[in-house]
C-alpha cells in the first residue's frame, strides 16, 4: 500500500512547507524543549502554586533562553510558538491566568479576538 | 467469539469537557453540538458494548517530549483521570479490559507493530471526551476500555497507511479473542483545527463534511493520502483524523453509516461524529 503522492513529512518537517503552519518537528522540539518542560511541570498543583507565588523564581528552575523567559512573562503566545513552544504544553501556562484558547489563537495570528472569532472561525459578531 | 458491534468516530475537543463541567450544554453556543449526540447515546445504550477500544492521542499530559512513543497500548486494570493543568476533572476513573489488552499486545507484536506497553498511565481529554459524549456522565462507566495512544504531536507522526494497517490488525485481534464480549471501536480527534501559527483558526467545513460522508463508503481515498494532505486539508492538529482510519479499517469493507453529526466551531475545531455498522451485521439482524 502506498500513498498517492510522496510523503515528505519527517522529523525535519515538510520538504514542501505548508504556509503559516509550523510543524512540531525536531528543530521545534529542540528549540522549545526547556520552555515546554517548564510548562509541562504546571500539571502539578504544587508547581502551579509556586509559579503563581513567584513567577521569576519559578522560571529560574528551568534553562529558558532570555527570549523565552520574556515571552512567558509577557504571555506572548506568538513569540512562545516561534521559540519552539508547542500549544499543548504552553497552554498550561494559560491555566494560571485563564484565557480562552481562541484568544491564544487570535494572538498568534495578530488579530483582535472578536475579529478572529468572526473571520477565522465563522462565528457571529457580538460587539459592533 | 467476541462481536464487533460498530465503529464510532468522534472529536475529542477539551472545551467539550469544560462545557459539561460548567453545565453549558443548553447554552446557544453548545446546544446544537450536544443535541447531535443524543442519537449516538441512544445507539450505544441499545448496543450495550462490554469493551470500548479507543484510539486517541495524548496531548502532552501522560507523555512529555522526553519520550514519545509512536504507539502505546494500555494494559491496566484501572486508569485514573489526569490533571492537565486545571485540576483533575470530576469524572470516574476507567476500568481497563486488561485481558483483551494483553491479547492485543501479543497480536500487535506478532503482527510487527511494537507498542509501548503501559501498565500504569493516566488518561487525558482525548479519551475522556469521547466517553462522555457517548455515555454521558454515569457514576461508573458501563464499559471497560482498551486505550491505544498514537503520537500526533511530535513529528514524525505515523502515516495514514500505517493507521489503516493497525486497524486491520485490530480486527484480527478481535476475531481471535476467545471472549464473548461485545466490542466497539472509537477513532477520535479532529475535525479541522489548527491551534498554532499564522494559520491558526483555519476552518474547512466542506472538507469536514466530506470526511463524515465518505469515511464509511470511501475510506481508501483518505487511507492513500499523505500526511501533508491531512495537515493541509484539516490543519496541523486536524491531522489527528488519521486515528479514525484505525477504526475504519477494523470494520468491514461494506459499512452502513448509521448516523453522523457536524457542528463548527466547537471552540476552534470542526466537531463531528459518525457511527458505522458492518453491512453484514445489519443484514443478519434484518433476517
Amino acid at each position: 500500500m502506498s500513498a498517492s503522492k510522496p510523503d515528505t513529512l519527517a522529523s525535519d518537517g515538510a520538504k514542501t512547507p505548508i504556509p503559516d503552519t509550523p510543524l512540531f518537528d525536531r528543530a521545534g522540539s529542540h528549540r522549545g524543549y526547556e520552555m515546554n518542560k517548564m510548562a509541562m511541570s504546571l500539571v502539578s498543583a504544587a508547581n502551579r502554586e509556586a509559579f503563581a507565588a513567584d513567577e521569576e523564581a519559578y522560571l529560574d528552575r528551568y534553562k529558558l533562553s532570555p527570549e523565552q523567559r520574556a515571552a512567558v512573562l509577557a504571555r506572548d503566545w506568538q513569540e512562545m510558538v516561534r521559540l519552539g513552544g508547542n500549544i499543548f504544553y504552553i497552554l498550561k501556562i494559560s491555566a494560571l491566568d485563564p484565557m480562552p484558547v481562541t484568544a491564544i489563537g487570535a494572538a498568534q495570528v495578530g488579530m483582535e479576538h472578536e475579529d478572529f472569532l468572526v473571520e477565522r472561525l465563522g462565528k457571529e459578531r457580538k460587539n459592533g | 467469539m467476541a462481536e464487533l458491534i460498530g465503529g464510532c468516530g468522534t472529536s475529542h475537543v477539551p472545551s467539550i469537557g469544560i462545557a459539561l463541567d460548567r453545565g453549558l450544554q443548553d447554552t446557544p453556543d453548545w446546544k446544537p453540538f450536544f443535541d447531535g449526540y443524543i442519537p449516538a447515546k441512544q445507539w450505544i445504550a441499545e448496543q450495550k458494548p462490554d469493551i470500548a477500544i479507543v484510539i486517541f492521542n495524548d496531548h502532552g499530559n501522560a507523555f512529555f517530549l522526553d519520550r514519545v512513543p509512536t504507539l502505546a497500548l494500555g494494559v491496566a486494570e484501572e486508569y485514573q483521570i489526569i490533571d492537565e493543568g486545571w485540576g483533575k476533572r470530576d469524572i470516574p476513573s476507567f476500568k481497563g479490559a486488561a485481558d483483551f489488552s494483553w491479547h492485543l499486545a501479543d497480536a500487535m507484536v506478532e503482527g510487527h507493530f511494537d507498542p509501548l506497553i503501559c501498565r500504569e498511565i493516566e488518561l487525558d481529554h482525548g479519551i475522556q471526551v469521547p466517553m462522555e459524549l457517548f455515555f454521558g456522565r454515569p457514576e461508573e462507566w458501563p464499559v471497560k476500555i482498551v486505550p491505544i495512544f498514537v503520537n500526533t504531536v511530535q513529528y514524525p507522526i505515523p502515516t495514514p497507511q500505517r493507521m489503516w494497517e493497525l486497524g486491520q490488525l485490530l480486527r484480527k485481534a478481535i476475531e481471535s479473542w476467545a471472549g464473548e464480549e461485545r466490542i466497539v471501536v472509537f477513532g477520535t480527534g479532529g475535525l479541522t483545527h489548527q491551534l498554532q501559527g499564522a494559520r491558526a483558526g483555519f476552518m474547512n467545513r466542506e472538507a469536514d463534511k466530506a470526511w463524515l460522508a465518505e469515511i464509511g463508503p470511501n475510506p481508501e481515498k483518505y487511507r492513500d493520502w499523505t500526511r501533508e494532505q491531512f495537515v493541509e486539508t484539516f490543519g496541523s492538529e486536524g491531522a489527528e483524523l488519521i486515528m479514525w482510519l484505525v477504526m475504519r479499517a477494523a470494520m468491514d469493507a461494506d459499512v452502513r453509516t448509521v448516523m453522523s453529526h457536524y457542528y463548527a466551531p466547537a471552540s476552534m475545531t470542526g466537531a463531528g461524529m459518525v457511527v458505522l455498522e458492518n453491512e453484514a451485521l445489519a443484514t443478519e439482524e434484518a433476517a
